[in-house]
C-alpha cells in the first residue's frame, strides 16, 4: 500500500481506533526513550518537536 | 514539503494489532477530566493539539494532551488560575510534571481558554466519544487557526496536512482567520508553504 493510501485509509479509522493506535505510538516512543537509542543520534535538549519530525 | 512521520507498520504491526494492543488509555484520561466537569471544578472543555487533529487526521506521535478549559472564576474575580484543577486531580492520585498533570498516565496540560478564538473554538467543539466515554474536540478550522497563531514547526506542519488532506474547510478556516485578526499571519505561513502548490 502506497504512503499516501496509508494515511487515507489511517485518517478514516474512527476516533477511538485512532486513538489506540496513538498510545501504541507513544509507548514506543517511550520504550525507545528509556532504552537510550535515542541519546545516541540526538543530542540532549532535542525538543519534541524534533521527535515528532523525526517520527 | 514538510511531513511527519507517522510510523513503520513492519516495527509496529498491523493496524489491526495497534488498535487492539493499546497498554493504557486516554479513555482513563477522558473519564477524570469529564469527572471535574462533573463535579464543577471546570466549565465546558475541548481537546486540542495534536490529539485534538488525531480525530481529523492520521495518528501521529505526540507526548501529551492539550486541554483547552473554561476554568469558572469566583464572583467578582477576574483572575484565571488553574489550581482547583491541580488540587482536584492531584486528590485524585494525579501527579505533577513540569507544566503537565498527569492523568490515566498521560500528561495532559490544561490551557484556560484566555481569548475570542479559544472561547470560539470551545462553543463550536464537535461532540465525539472515545469508545463510549464522551467527549470534545475543536473543528478541525479552529484546530487550524489556533496552530497558524502559535506558529511553530510543528503547528505548521499540522496546518499542512490538514490542507493536504482536505480535512479543513477552507472557506470557514478562512473567516475565522479574518474573524481573529490572523491574517497577516496567514498570509506568511502562505509565502512560506504554499506558493507553488496547486489547489
Amino acid at each position: 500500500m502506497d504512503k499516501s493510501k496509508m494515511r487515507a485509509r489511517l485518517a478514516s479509522l474512527s476516533f477511538s481506533e485512532k486513538i489506540k493506535i496513538l498510545e501504541k505510538l507513544r509507548e514506543r516512543d517511550r520504550t525507545i526513550a528509556a532504552s537510550g537509542l535515542r541519546k545516541k543520534t540526538k543530542p540532549a535538549g532535542t525538543d519534541k518537536t524534533d521527535r515528532l519530525a523525526e517520527g | 514539503m514538510l511531513s511527519p512521520v507517522l510510523f513503520d507498520p513492519q516495527t509496529l504491526g498491523s493496524i489491526a494489532e495497534l488498535v487492539h494492543n493499546a497498554y493504557m488509555g486516554i479513555k482513563a484520561t477522558i473519564e477524570s477530566i469529564n469527572r471535574m466537569q462533573a463535579d464543577g471544578i471546570i466549565g465546558k472543555y475541548a481537546i486540542g493539539g495534536a490529539v485534538g487533529a488525531t480525530f481529523y487526521l492520521e495518528p501521529a506521535a505526540t507526548l501529551d494532551v492539550d486541554v483547552f478549559v473554561i476554568v469558572p472564576t469566583k464572583a467578582g474575580g477576574l483572575l484565571l488560575s488553574l489550581s482547583p484543577i491541580y488540587d482536584y486531580l492531584k486528590a485524585q492520585g494525579a501527579t505533577i510534571e513540569d507544566e503537565h498533570i498527569v492523568i490515566g498516565g498521560w500528561p495532559v496540560q490544561f490551557l484556560p481558554a484566555s481569548d475570542d478564538l479559544e472561547l470560539e473554538a470551545l462553543a463550536q467543539a464537535v461532540a465525539t466519544t472515545i469508545e463510549d466515554v464522551g467527549t470534545w474536540v475543536m473543528t478541525a478550522e479552529h484546530l487550524a487557526a489556533i496552530a497558524l497563531r502559535t506558529g511553530r514547526s510543528k503547528d505548521h506542519n499540522r496546518i499542512l496536512q490538514f490542507l493536504e488532506q482536505g480535512a479543513v474547510d477552507r472557506k470557514k478556516l478562512s473567516l475565522i482567520i479574518d474573524r481573529h485578526n490572523l491574517a497577516g499571519k496567514w498570509k506568511q505561513f502562505e509565502h512560506r508553504f504554499l506558493e507553488g502548490m496547486h489547489g
